[in-house]
């Protein structure tokens, strides 16, 4: 999972590296089906807090409004009972006085709107305060009032909850009913859960978002070493983790950052090798191309075989050098160490010096003023190793062209050769790969390099090289570069 | 194919060949005695300098790894006693010491592997007379005065020494009369290159150039750079 994103960020790979990372190993696919998707740590880490918390929470909010509740009740029942009590005692004083201003006392009893106070007699029911229909009341209430016990009871009446008090009135053989109204607690209640709920639910998220939060604080390292980890897989060796402070991963840390560097310093001293190869082959080559020079004035010296001989061995000895100094031009590990600086320079008028450079060269060229940032040397080499290039594969170029481009500068090389066939375009700017191309290794197959250092320099310039069929057959090689403000 | 001795005319022309390797001296001295040259080796920058005390020899092919006085002295020291022409071999064209070699006085680089027959026609630029005008003739640059044929320079009455590479540059230069000389015009007719891109050469030479001849190196008003074309002779100045 974590790795996933940069797992394709192979593109910008250095070019010094490419000869060394061709056994890739092949990507490890995940398989299509997976049975369980597996959530990642840090979702889980999130999960697991927030369901803790959660849990926590809940408990906790359930002890309090029990707790709450049940003491909040029984208080305001006794209080109610109390209350109903003295009532029922004055009521029963009153009874027992004549019944006179019975109606007024029951009036002036009843606290508020909401609450009732219902006498039971053996002639009826007297009602006070709120209206209710004495048939809503539970029989057995009334019934224990009137067999001379007390009781209460919670009751929901006409959608009021209320808590009904029963006394036994001894000087009527009736019972006296309160109802006493319960709606302020309730809303309390009411308000006291909603809270609560509230409160699980925010403490819930905070645990997750307290989980993301650490999961990511404890990844972080992870996510920088998978970054670092897919630079160096994307070919920049140079690429290091950054000191860890944490005891769990500096180890870690190190021991990658070693790895890193054995890793740097294996490809640079293989890159150099074949730098030092060829430089050291650069004397034995002076002695031999000498040699060879004054071997060829006399080449009328030797006839038959030997002077075939001496054919086959000149010319050899020709595309050795050749090859020794393209391979120390394309093998250099620093490249900046050469002291040139990039300068203007007019494309069309460097390709017109190379061409007139060229023996017996007819090759039109169609060009206007193009100027680039660059290095003449370099770009020299590229044009006359395109035009080497046409000269070997296809007889020759046929066409060059300096055209400026939406801020590029692109240079055509056309031939009326056979073409590369799609398949082998890449390829073609590949080292040593001058094998690919049917029919094409002649006598002079140069050294196998020429197309490899046009794409090293072009790219040294921040520019591209390709193949595209030429318009009424043949190939032609561009070269695009970003142009320059005269 | 170029017939051996066709240029008898360079047998007139003797080079010191000092390069420390038995094998590449004696091929690329057969090369150059092909090629037309009288050639005379030396194994070290001290032998060097010993046989060139004397005179007797046209131009210095010079290697710059020696044991012993390596190349880069040898070429001041022979560059502080004359204008001796001096090719410098260097083992790679990419490295500093092409630059610290041409800095040193030398006129011109090769780098191994080196042909005798591209050599030899380096040498032949380099060996081109130095008078080149008709009698008389005298170019005038700000307070300069060109003597083309005798090929002196001098200002206010006195004379700049210039080697023969230095001299021909400003002449070049001074024959345009303040028009652009390219880059490649300049290797072409100076040093005899057909095609070449490294134009560290030249930069060096008007660099030592400017040195001797401006009245602010660091600021010329003589040689003047157009930057992305060439250079031109500030003559208005």
């Amino acid at each position: 999972m974590l790795g996933r994103p940069e797992r394709d960020a192979r593109t910008g790979r250095r070019a010094d590296h490419e000869v060394f990372d061709a056994p890739r190993p092949a990507r490890v696919r995940r398989p299509a089906v997976t049975a369980v998707p597996r959530l990642s740590l840090r979702r889980r880490v999130a999960l697991a807090l927030g369901a803790g918390s959660l849990l926590i929470t809940s408990a906790l909010s359930f002890a309090t409004w029990t707790l709450a509740t049940d003491y909040l009740l029984r208080q305001r029942e006794q209080a109610g009972a109390r209350q109903a009590e003295v009532n029922a005692r004055l009521v029963d004083q009153s009874l027992r006085q004549g019944a006179q201003g019975l109606e007024e006392l029951l009036t002036g009893l009843t606290t508020g709107p909401d609450s009732t106070v219902l006498l039971f007699r053996p002639g009826g029911v007297l009602t006070s305060g709120r209206q209710v229909d004495p048939g809503v009341l539970p029989r057995s209430l009334v019934a224990l009032g009137r067999e001379g016990t007390a009781a209460k009871q919670r009751l929901r009446v006409e959608g009021v909850p209320v808590l009904a008090v029963t006394l036994p009135i001894t000087a009527a053989e009736g019972a006296y009913v309160e109802l006493v109204p319960l709606v302020q607690l309730d809303r309390t209640f009411r308000f006291l859960s909603a809270v609560m709920v509230l409160g699980v639910l925010v403490s819930g998220l905070l645990g997750v978002g307290l989980g993301v939060w650490t999961g990511r604080r404890a990844l972080r390292p992870l996510t920088e070493f998978t970054r670092a980890a897919s630079r160096v897989a994307g070919g920049d060796l140079s690429a290091r983790l950054p000191p860890q402070t944490d005891p769990d991963l500096t180890h870690l840390a190190t021991t990658f950052n070693a790895t890193a560097e054995a890793l740097e310093r294996r490809v640079l001293r293989d890159a150099r090798f074949a730098g030092d190869v060829s430089h050291e082959l650069r004397s034995p080559l002076t002695t031999m191309v000498n040699a060879v020079q004054v071997l060829r004035r006399r080449r009328a010296d030797l006839p038959g075989a030997a002077g075939k001989a001496l054919d086959l061995l000149t010319g050899e000895v020709d595309r050795f050098a050749r090859m020794v100094v393209d391979l120390l031009e394309i093998s250099r590990a620093d490249q900046r160490a050469d002291g040139s600086e990039a300068e203007p320079i007019d494309l069309a008028e460097l390709v017109r010096n190379v061409l007139a450079a060229r023996p017996g060269s007819t090759t039109p060229l169609e060009a206007e003023p193009a100027w680039v940032l660059g290095d003449r040397r370099r770009l020299d080499r590229v044009v006359s190793n395109l035009l080497d290039n046409a000269d070997r594969h296809a007889g020759g170029a046929i066409r060059v062209g300096v055209l400026r481009r939406d801020g590029r500068v692109r240079l055509e090389v056309d031939d009326a050769g056979p073409g590369v066939p799609p398949e082998l375009r890449e390829r073609v700017f590949q080292r040593f790969d001058r094998g690919a191309r049917a029919g094409s290794r002649g006598a002079d197959t140069g050294s196998g390099l020429g197309l490899a250092l046009v794409a090293q320099h072009v790219q040294r310039h921040g520019g591209t090289t390709g193949v595209e069929p030429r318009p009424g057959g043949g190939a032609r090689f561009f070269v695009e570069l970003p142009e320059t403000p005269r | 194919m170029r017939r051996v001795g066709e240029d008898r005319a360079d047998m007139d022309h003797s080079v010191l060949l000092v390069e420390d390797d038995e094998n590449i001296r004696q091929a690329l001295g057969l090369a150059l005695e092909d090629e037309g040259f009288r050639v005379t080796g030396a194994v070290s920058g001290e032998q060097a300098l010993r046989v060139l005390a004397g005179d007797g020899f046209d131009v210095v092919l010079l290697d710059l790894t020696l044991p012993g006085v390596d190349g880069l002295e040898v070429c001041r020291t022979l560059r502080a006693r004359g204008d001796l022409p001096i090719i410098i071999v260097t083992a790679r064209a990419d490295t500093p010491d092409v630059i610290a070699g041409l800095e040193a006085g030398a006129d011109d680089y090769v780098s191994k592997p080196l042909v005798a027959g591209e050599l030899a026609a380096r040498i032949r630029a380099l060996l081109r007379r130095r008078g080149t005008g008709h009698q008389g003739e005298v170019l005038r640059v700000g307070d300069l005065e060109i003597h083309r044929d005798v090929g002196t320079v001098h200002r206010a009455g006195q004379e700049v020494h210039l080697t023969r590479t230095e001299f021909r540059l400003l002449v070049e230069l001074a024959a345009a009369a303040g028009r652009i000389v390219t880059r490649e015009q300049l290797l072409q007719r100076v040093w005899g290159y057909d095609y070449f891109g490294d134009t560290r050469l030249l930069d060096v030479h008007v660099r030592r150039l400017r040195r001797k001849v401006e009245p602010n190196p660091d600021d010329p008003v003589l040689v003047v750079t157009v930057r992305g074309a060439g250079y031109r002779i500030g003559v208005d100045r």
